[in-house]
């Protein structure tokens, strides 16, 4: 459990990282380093985008499944790792 | 409603007879405007007229008691009527009912009833017709027209069926009640065969013959009448409103195939503590379209603030204990560093660098493969804050997985004996080792085993040497320790290397771990009883030699007759025939030895007057091997010769390690205190072609080559490994070892 925190901080801590947010299952952010307006906005944007990849990649073979996204694009990326109980989000300006 | 007409006619047969008056009730008749019966008319019965029904009587000019008896039970049975029970309003004459009833003898039409009582098995033997309508008459004046609420209570009276009250067998007697035709409206249109077609043809015809004689006959007049409409009554009827739910699902390929094959994981870790409304009901509109469940999800986003409800706080709980998302947190951090970090490591494994096109990097170098001199660009470094000011003492490539590294830090600066510290720190994560362990001592060396992948020899200053498995993530996943060994080293362990000597009866190679320590001995050990026990392969016996003395060596005696040891620093094992091996000494002296022998030397080499920090043969051609020593000094040797066959020193540092390039015979790089130096005898033998200096107040402890691109890795004092990458060596495609061959045959010619 603090291997987690400190494993946070540490990308927190990250070069050009602007935010973390981990979402559950149903969609509502539990943790976020941003502001909460933001954090809403990209919860509920991100849980359709990785709902449609997901839905994609199993479409094409039901034995394969999303392991991550990653979006680029040019202000920042945004770099997503699902899983059935959460979403951890991740932003990043890589050139900071 | 063949029954209704019965009553009818018994109903008038009430009213036409006396009406007996009772204490709490009025029998009287009432009279109804209009009045609409369909079969799912649900009209309150009025319970507490039913409960009084014994006191309604009718009673005729005789005093005979004519009350009509209900057609039906009173079943409890209230099941459908509780739904949309409604009451009729009647747009009821009270007062007038009464005496107008009396009156005109209009019959009182009975409010239908649909006593559901059949629908449900009773203990009863016969079932009753389903229709049945029972008369009910209430006085309006007496009685509020209010909804009982026994209705209600009756509702839930229900007989439980059991099992044998199904497999009866039930007699069913079905009986018709009279037909009372309502309307008979006999046909205007007959068939020619019948007997009365003539009558009836005779009528028309002579119809016929009036309505042609009408035109202007007398006999005839017309006259316009107006007729009456007859008041026209508004009825209102409600009834429940049908709710309507849209339900839909789209099942895509996969929700079949996970249906199929695999089980559905059920959620019961999560606790349910706290569902409110909203969000049940949110879940049960994601079954449908993607449109609805993208507005429900976002209107949910408005109504639940995060982390507020202990919903979410258990979530968070579980989440962050979960194994999969320690996982995940990992494989991002290392995405965002590979964003950080992808010129270096793209560098590292020769990949073309990718540029950012929205932040072009026009003010790099772009340096072209031809042009400058050799040179070392730095990569990366790794260290944390961990080991800062720890100096690294060691490190080795993992044998399997070539992007893992492990390096042993020794003591801080100051030299405090700390307690020693491995990490194994893994290319795609500069920042943060992989895996952290924590030494009794400080570590001396460290060498990772080629048949167990994850083994992971540790030898301390202690003079323990410790087997650590690095596949778990366990903190303390230390297999065996020598320490209980009672043979154990007594000096720092120098060196330690695993070795693949021999073939077992299996067929594959056997591998042995051996050290060398402080005081003289060279150990080859094994595991026993979760123990490490050694076998001495050799002692290093200090030999007298009163022409090289060792220059600030205070511990040695001239001329002593007791065989003192000479504390051994480092060995290596000749590549092609793993039984021989070089011993390099405190004294200055490098021995060849054969394991089979370990009491006399094969060989001994003198040339150094200095320890010897390292030797090392070249991986690429045979019988040339390499030395670095305290003296400031490298020297090339072949192994037949005991003279060597080239000398390099470049500044008056003592040189701490050195290491043949693994793919190219003539590079070598060594480390001294001041700087890392990179050399190609192809080019000169008597300067380095790269050198790198260290940082300042720093100095640089130990090197390592990487198998397969062109970089170094230099361990220095303050707990920093940095990557240097090797740019321009002007070195040909082969692995140049004729041309060590000849260089070596024309220097010692």
């Amino acid at each position: 459990m603090a291997e987690v925190e400190e494993t946070l901080k540490r990308i927190q801590s990250q070069k050009g990282v602007q935010g973390i947010i981990i979402v559950n299952s149903e969609g509502i952010p539990v943790k976020t380093t941003l502001d909460n307006s933001s954090t809403v906005h990209y919860a509920g944007l991100i849980h359709q985008l990785v709902m449609k990849a997901r839905s994609t990649v199993r479409d094409i073979d039901p034995q394969n499944d999303l392991t991550f996204l990653r979006v680029r694009s040019k202000k920042n990326e945004i770099m997503i790792a699902p899983d059935k109980d959460y979403f951890l989000i991740v932003i990043q300006n890589p050139s900071d | 409603m063949s029954s209704a007409s019965v009553l009818c006619r018994k109903g008038k047969g009430v009213t036409s007879a006396q009406v007996t008056r009772r204490s709490n009730s009025m029998v009287s008749s009432v009279r109804v405007g209009r009045f609409s019966l369909d079969s799912r008319s649900k009209v309150l019965e009025k319970g507490h007229s039913r409960t009084r029904r014994q006191a309604d009587r009718v009673l005729d000019d005789d005093g005979n008691d004519v009350t009509p008896q209900p057609l039906s039970q009173a079943d409890p049975s209230g099941a459908y009527q509780a739904k949309g029970d409604r009451f009729f309003v009647e747009d009821i004459t009270g007062g007038s009912a009464s005496e107008q009833a009396a009156a005109t003898g209009s019959f009182t039409l009975p409010f239908s009833r649909s006593s559901f009582g059949s629908s449900r098995l009773s203990g009863l033997s016969t079932i009753e017709s389903i229709q049945k309508e029972i008369l009910y008459t209430f006085s309006k004046r007496d009685m509020p027209i209010s909804i009982p609420d026994e209705h209600k209570k009756r509702d839930t009276v229900e007989e439980e069926v059991t099992e044998e009250m199904l497999k009866e067998v039930i007699d069913v007697y079905i009986s018709e009640t009279d037909s009372v035709s309502l309307l008979d409206i006999p046909s205007t249109v007959m068939s020619v065969d019948t007997d009365e077609s003539e009558a009836i043809i005779e009528r028309n015809r002579q119809y016929a013959e009036v309505c042609r004689n009408r035109m202007g006959n007398d006999k005839y007049m017309e006259r316009s009448m107006q007729t009456l409409s007859g008041a026209a009554k508004d009825k209102h009827v409600q009834s429940d409103a049908v709710v309507m739910v849209n339900t839909a699902t789209s099942a895509s390929t996969w929700d079949i195939y996970d249906a199929l094959c695999s089980p559905v994981p059920q959620k019961t870790n999560y606790p349910e503590a706290v569902v409110d409304m909203s969000r049940s009901a949110e879940r049960s509109m994601s079954v449908g379209s993607t449109a609805s469940t993208a507005t429900a999800v976002s209107s949910l986003k408005e109504v639940d603030a995060f982390g507020s409800t202990s919903g979410a706080e258990s979530d968070l709980q579980l989440i962050m204990q979960s194994e999969t998302f320690q996982n995940c947190l990992l494989v991002m951090e290392k995405s965002i560093l590979g964003n950080t970090f992808q010129p270096d490591l793209a560098a590292y494994r020769q990949l073309p660098v990718l540029e950012d096109p929205d932040f072009p990097v026009g003010q790099r170098k772009e340096e072209t493969e031809s042009g400058g001199p050799p040179a070392l660009q730095r990569l990366w470094a790794f260290s944390c804050e961990l080991n800062r000011g720890r100096s690294v003492r060691s490190m080795a490539w993992n044998k399997k997985n070539t992007d893992l590294l492990a390096v042993g830090y020794g003591e801080n600066d100051s030299g405090d004996l700390t307690p020693g510290l491995v990490c194994c720190w893994s290319l795609k994560n500069p920042t943060w080792p992989e895996r952290v362990l924590h030494c009794d001592s400080a570590v001396t060396s460290l060498d990772f085993s080629a048949n167990n992948p994850s083994r992971l020899a540790v030898g301390m200053l202690n003079g323990n040497i410790a087997i650590y498995d690095v596949q778990g993530r366990e903190q303390n996943s230390h297999v065996v320790s020598s320490s209980e060994c009672l043979k154990k080293h007594l000096g720092p362990v120098w060196q330690l290397r695993y070795n693949q000597q021999g073939l077992s009866f299996a067929g594959e190679k056997v591998e042995e771990l051996f050290s060398v320590s402080a005081e003289g001995r060279i150990s080859r050990w094994f595991e026993f009883n979760t123990g490490l026990d050694c076998t001495d392969v050799m002692k290093l016996k200090r030999i007298h030699n009163t022409k090289k003395k060792a220059r600030g060596n205070n511990t040695e005696k001239t001329g002593s007759v007791l065989t003192a040891m000479t504390p051994g620093l480092c060995f290596d094992f000749y590549p092609t025939d793993p039984s021989v091996y070089l011993v390099g000494t405190q004294e200055g002296l490098i021995h060849s030895c054969s394991s089979s022998n370990n009491q006399h030397f094969l060989d001994t080499f003198r040339k150094h007057f200095c320890a010897v920090n390292c030797v090392a043969w070249c991986p690429l051609s045979p019988d040339v091997f390499l030395s670095c020593s305290s003296d400031w000094t490298i020297q090339l040797w072949k192994l037949d010769q005991l003279n060597p066959v080239l000398g390099f020193t470049s500044i008056q540092r003592a040189v701490c390690d050195i290491k043949w390039s693994p793919k190219w015979a003539t590079i070598f790089g060594a480390v001294n205190e001041g700087q890392l130096e990179i050399w190609d005898l192809n080019s000169s033998f008597l300067d380095p072609v790269a050198v790198q200096p260290a940082a300042p107040g720093v100095t640089m402890k130990s090197l390592l080559f990487t198998s397969r691109a062109d970089c170094v890795l230099v361990g220095d004092s303050d707990g920093q490994v940095t990557v240097y990458q090797l740019k321009n060596l002007r070195v040909g495609e082969s692995s140049q070892v004729d041309i060590l061959q000849d260089l070596c045959s024309e220097a010692s010619s």
